[in-house]
């Protein structure tokens, strides 16, 4: 029965061979861990990816009941975390996962720089990588304020202070992040919300596209 | 091509095998997101409490008169105070019945005698439906179900609402 | 494959009618234990997935997600902290070359220089060798900085007792305030005691007056008049007895804190 349907689809588009492009590739004998248990350090950069999906999952799905509205956010993460089942759950996985992602891009990044694999020609690839770090951290620093509650504030009151200290931009770099001169408050709330939820997730996305493209096209790099 | 064969049959059990990973790790990925996404599907409606309108029942004539009282609503974690209305009469058996004055065409306001070409009649503005004083609709008007009515009590002489429920005669 | 003049399409469209295989290439001639990614080598990767998915469950479920008190900005006893990957961010800012004078080092130069160097590693490590060992500069720098992150991290976070500051920040669920405000010693709390201890007794810039009370009435009326320790003398200006209805406020606001 399905693969009637799968032949049905393929007769007409031809999809066989899209897919092919993806499974379609050697896995050389160095970086497999069933040969050289060693090798267990090249699960880092998938697990980082892994985990990356884990973040957009609980993170989609907690924004069904979280408000981006000083009045309400926390008593939304408090109504979530007491009073819905499993939410405590996926509240967890998208706290602990932040912090998870972070361990895990860091190994992953030690793993390139050790091997030296972001020598030529790979050059390109390992920017694209470390913008991919930037941008998580920025992740990190915009979601750690939305929960609303005294940590968060004050944590992020401090980190725009750090930002107006920059000579010359700094005032406006602040008013920019928070949307208020003086206040760290409602508008601050909605930016970070904003950019923790739509504009890095999108950077992200097209990151890690080019990060994938980039491997396939060079290939893993070699045995040292 | 014995060993083409077996060949086939070892790639078949790793794409089951493959499968089968795959879903334990989607099931352990979804099972608690869904679970919280469906929580109030699941969650056991509670039966609404009844609230004083602040209206004594001896009040209440064969004519429909409208009511308007708050109930507090929660609302997840907000929680506010709510407008409701209801047009109370009192029936040929002598019975209290208060009608929900949402229209059962698209949801508008229906007002006892609310045009003057209509005595005697509920009527919404906004499609010109129609309901006898019953709550039964007028055929052939938009609405195709009677008036939904409210749960009532009577406490101390005061008329008290509850839950909303459809029109059981029709 | 067919190509050029001849090939065969399906019906009108630009899918060619000639189907693709659907086994993988045969690897084997590969030099090496080569093998296809789908379905051999994926296989042994979700298996490392699933086995990592459970140990993070594991976690998830024996830590719950921690929620402080409801953000208030006036609460100036606060000491902020960062997530734990900002810490040596947060922690090199306490030097004294950079921060006063030096701040534009603190946040601009030493960041700047240890991350745009992290960014173009391929250019400035760019000689032919990829073993540690061929590029002990490269090495060096990167262990040095690696060191340096870990040290100011451990630095920053090893004083803090998190458990205590857990406990003290605990939220407070709405809707479940234990002070009484229509007890007659409310308003002689509201006007002398609150701006310093707290709308909830939770404390402020002055300390708690909730949980785990010594005094007694007497001794809270004395120190209301006189002061203890940094706390000023005088704080209460009232009469006699709307001193003793605060100290009768404030015991038995304890005792309800206490069921």
């Amino acid at each position: 029965m399905l693969q009637k349907i799968y032949d049905w689809i393929d007769d007409r588009i031809d999809i066989t061979p899209i897919w092919r492009d993806i499974a379609d590739h050697e896995v050389p004998e160095h970086v497999n861990p069933a040969h050289h248990f060693s090798a267990f350090v090249y699960c880092f950069g998938g697990l980082t990816f892994f985990v990356v999906v884990i973040q957009i999952l609980s993170g989609m799905f907690l924004t069904m009941y979280y408000v981006p509205d000083i009045e309400n956010a926390w008593q939304s993460v408090y109504y979530l975390q007491t009073e819905v089942a499993h939410a405590q759950i996926v509240r967890g996985m998208h706290h602990w996962g932040a912090s998870v992602v972070v361990v895990m891009l860091l190994l992953h990044t030690l793993r390139v720089f050790f091997q030296g694999a972001y020598k030529k020609p790979r050059e390109l690839n390992w920017m694209v990588g470390v913008l991919i770090f930037f941008v998580i951290l920025g992740l990190g620093f915009t979601g750690y304020l939305l929960p609303w509650d005294n940590k968060a504030y004050f944590a992020t009151q401090v980190g725009l202070e750090i930002a107006e200290q920059v000579p010359f931009i700094g005032e406006a770099l602040k008013t920019l992040l928070a949307g208020d001169a003086t206040i760290v408050g409602a508008q601050t709330l909605t930016r970070f919300f904003a950019i923790h939820v739509f504009f890095l997730p999108g950077a992200l996305f097209a990151l890690l596209a080019i990060h994938f493209i980039l491997i396939r096209r060079q290939g893993i790099s070699g045995p040292l | 091509m014995s060993d083409e064969k077996r060949d086939i049959s070892r790639r078949q059990f790793l794409n089951y095998t493959l499968t089968g990973v795959g879903g334990f790790m989607a099931a352990g990925l979804l099972i608690s997101p869904v679970r919280m996404a469906i929580d109030p599907v699941l969650k056991s409606g509670e039966g609404g409490d009844f609230a004083n309108v602040g209206l004594e029942v001896s009040e209440i004539t064969s004519d429909p008169q409208r009511v308007d009282w708050t109930v507090d609503q929660v609302d997840g974690w907000y929680e506010s105070e709510v407008n409701q209305t209801a047009w109370v009469y009192r029936n040929d058996d002598d019975e209290i019945v208060a009608f929900s004055p949402v229209c059962k065409h698209l949801g508008c306001f229906v007002s006892w005698e609310g045009n003057d070409d209509y005595p005697e009649e509920y009527f919404c503005p906004c499609h010109n439906g129609r309901y006898y004083k019953n709550g039964v609709n007028v055929p052939g008007t938009p609405p195709l179900q009677p008036l939904d009515v409210y749960e009532q009590e009577e406490r101390d002489g005061m008329l008290f609402l509850g839950n909303i429920r459809p029109h059981e005669e029709a | 494959m067919h190509k050029g003049k001849g090939m065969k399409f399906v019906g009108d469209s630009r899918i060619t009618a000639e189907r693709t295989s659907k086994v993988p290439k045969d690897y084997s001639e590969y030099p090496g234990r080569t093998e296809a990614f789908w379905p051999n080598f994926l296989l042994k990767e979700w298996l490392a997935g699933a086995v990592f998915l459970v140990g993070f469950l594991c976690l998830v479920l024996a830590h719950p997600s921690p929620l402080e008190g409801m953000a208030d900005p006036t609460d100036a006893a606060y000491i902020p902290l960062p997530d734990w990957y900002f810490l040596f961010l947060y922690e090199l800012l306490k030097y004294q070359f950079a921060s006063g004078n030096w701040i534009i080092l603190g946040i601009l130069v030493i960041p700047g220089i240890g991350f745009g160097a992290l960014f173009l590693a391929p250019f400035l490590d760019n000689g032919p060798g990829r073993r540690p060992r061929h590029r002990p500069i490269a090495v060096g720098m990167m262990l040095l900085g690696l060191a340096s992150v870990i040290w100011l991290t451990y630095t920053s976070a090893a004083p803090v007792d998190w458990e205590e500051r857990a406990e003290q920040n605990k939220p407070i669920p709405p809707g479940e305030s234990i002070v009484d405000e229509s007890h007659p010693g409310f308003a002689a709390y509201e006007t002398s005691c609150l701006s310093c201890h707290g709308g909830e007794l939770e404390g402020g810039a002055g300390p708690a007056l909730v949980g785990g009370n010594e005094h007694t009435k007497e001794e809270i009326m004395d120190i209301a008049v006189n002061g203890i320790g940094s706390m000023p003398a005088d704080q209460f200006q009232g009469t006699d007895e709307e001193l003793e209805q605060l100290a009768d406020f404030i015991i038995e606001t304890n005792e309800a804190a206490a069921e």
